[in-house]
């Protein structure tokens, strides 16, 4: 069967949401050139360019520059197009792992054999608008900003605190846990050129920073960003023609709403009736648990996690999908630093969004970037200590959309 | 008048949040939608309008300390926010009547109620809240 693999990755430096010059094309064609260099091609080579950006019905009309449904072919002009087969990807958070996932099946498939896949945002600032946008209304979703005030972090606060709660313990302690998890990502965070956020914080500073919604402090919650990555998947055979070590593509899986998730989700006023799942977040755990059986494999082979960390409590939980153990062995991982570079089980070595601060569409790449550099063993200061084999970039955004890739080492 | 029509019965001595069920599967939805939401439903029936319970109990809760952006400003800070299990088996968000903490906990039983969210020079909007049941504090 035919394999994929990227063979060149690049990321912007994060930067201050809504920052308007340079804008976001111009940004996002410095990692794509960078990209199609180091993978030995010229655009005249790429049989597909698959990109990201944002068409959500954000409340600044000034953001609202780049749009989703011409950005492929936008860059694809820009760069010097010979008639590409463009694709727009828009599916939230989870957008570039989708991307990436698309591009894949594409190689699999044979209907390309070089792609570019790239993604850009400009966030908007302060609680993400979510209410009712006069194209899409519909009270079971587009609502519940509106008639409730509930934003994204007022969701992930009650996950929170009911995770505490199911575990017997106290706020203070998920508080804690939380804390320690910024302490460690933002000292990851410091050694990256490209994060926006380069200051390491301690868990007093983020215990002593204000309260958003309880558990939630402000340091445990990312900032928005804007920022931007691309990378070149190749099939395998001519893959090994560019470089001598192509990071294999060994599973990408595409998620969405699961009937029977017994956990409240944004952005949705209410869960399901019906027959539950047991154990929540089964959002999270199918696309994970579909891409071990893609690449054969089981949670004790992956070696190290990049994860979607909008809040800390993500990190946490993520860890709890990803092993998919009871929860103490999460916190205990967590609590004894093990998810530092040289730790047991490093998770975002990148910083994570906690230090980059959320593009939403495009911050796959981030993580995405960081396994392929970490593989390859050219992530200096953050590399990993333990020798690595398999990564995992797992990516969650809002309406259910989750995606998640597994790379390993292509030589 | 409600914020939102459709969401909950008004005006009503006894408000009510108002749902769908699927009259082949059961499934019940709130809001109340248009087409059933069970992937293993044929939907040879449309879901038919149903009056959810007025308690239930609490899943999860948080209080809002910011206040939220316009166009949503009338949330002001502290706000208070709770995920509510209703009999019927569907779990739902929404405003708490208190923001002390000493009167909020997990599993308490919590009352619907209909009040006022915010107003303008013209009128009052109204939204529904969880209210702690007496007793349970």
């Amino acid at each position: 069967m035919t394999e994929s693999a990227i063979v060149s990755a690049a990321i912007t430096d994060w930067m201050e949401a809504g920052t308007a010059t340079p804008t976001a094309i111009e940004r996002l064609t410095v990692p794509v050139i960078e990209a199609l260099k180091r993978a030995k091609i010229k655009p005249k080579d790429l049989d597909a360019i698959i990109m990201n950006t944002t068409a959500l019905p954000f409340s600044e009309p000034s953001y609202i520059t780049i749009s989703a449904q011409h950005f492929a072919h936008r860059i694809a002009e820009k760069i010097g197009s010979h008639g590409a087969q463009c694709i727009n990807v828009c599916a939230a958070c989870a957008s570039g792992a989708i991307a990436l996932a698309t591009a894949d099946a594409m190689i699999k498939a044979g209907s390309a054999k070089t792609v570019l896949v790239g993604g850009f945002d400009n966030s908007p600032r302060g609680f993400f608008y979510q209410g009712p946008s006069y194209l899409d209304a519909d009270l079971t979703v587009s609502y519940p900003l509106k008639v409730v005030g509930i934003t994204n972090p007022a969701y992930w606060a009650m996950w929170a605190r009911r995770r505490a709660y199911e575990m017997g313990k106290s706020i203070e302690y998920i508080k804690e846990l939380m804390a320690i998890v910024k302490e460690i990502h933002s000292e990851y965070g410091a050694l990256n050129p490209h994060a926006r956020y380069k200051k390491t914080f301690t868990v007093k500073d983020v215990l002593s920073s204000p309260v958003v919604c309880d558990p939630l402090h402000l340091f445990m919650i990312c900032a928005v960003s804007s920022g931007g990555g691309a990378a070149v998947v190749m099939d395998m055979e001519k893959a090994k023609k560019v470089t001598d070590k192509p990071v294999k593509i060994a599973a990408s899986t595409v998620g969405s709403p699961i009937y029977g998730e017994p956990s409240p989700r944004l952005v949705y006023f209410a869960t399901y009736t019906g027959e539950k799942a047991k154990k929540p977040f089964t959002e999270w755990r199918k696309p994970i648990e579909a891409a071990y059986k893609q690449a054969g494999i089981t949670a004790e082979d992956i070696d190290i996690l990049e994860c979607h960390d909008t809040s800390c409590f993500h990190t946490i939980n993520w860890i709890d999908q990803v092993k998919g153990w009871e929860r103490e062995e999460t916190d205990k991982l967590i609590k004894d630093r093990q998810i530092r570079h040289d730790g047991q089980f490093p998770v975002n070595l990148s910083g994570g969004t906690s230090s980059f601060g959320e593009a939403v569409m495009s911050q796959a790449f981030v993580m995405i970037h960081e396994l392929f550099l970490q593989l390859r063993g050219e992530a200096g200061e953050r590399q990993a200590r333990k020798k690595l084999e398999i990564g995992l970039c797992t990516a969650y955004g809002a309406y259910g959309s989750y995606g998640a890739i597994i790379l390993e080492k292509g030589w | 008048m409600p914020i939102v029509e459709g969401l909950f019965t008004w005006p009503s001595d006894k408000p009510q949040l108002i749902a769908s069920k699927c009259p082949l599967c059961g499934s019940i939805q709130f809001p109340a939608s248009n087409v059933c939401n069970n992937p293993e439903c044929d939907h040879e029936k449309p879901p038919e309008k149903i009056l959810l319970s007025t308690e239930g109990t609490l899943y999860s809760y948080t209080i809002h300390m910011y206040d939220l952006r316009p166009p949503f400003e009338y949330h002001k800070a502290p706000f208070a926010i709770g995920a509510v299990e209703f009999p019927e088996g569907l779990i739902i968000v929404g405003r708490l009547t208190t923001t002390d903490e000493k009167k909020l906990k997990i599993g308490m039983k919590v009352r619907l109620k209909v009040s006022e969210l915010y107003a303008d020079e013209e009128k009052s909007y109204l939204t529904y809240f969880f209210e702690p049941v007496e007793g349970e504090e």
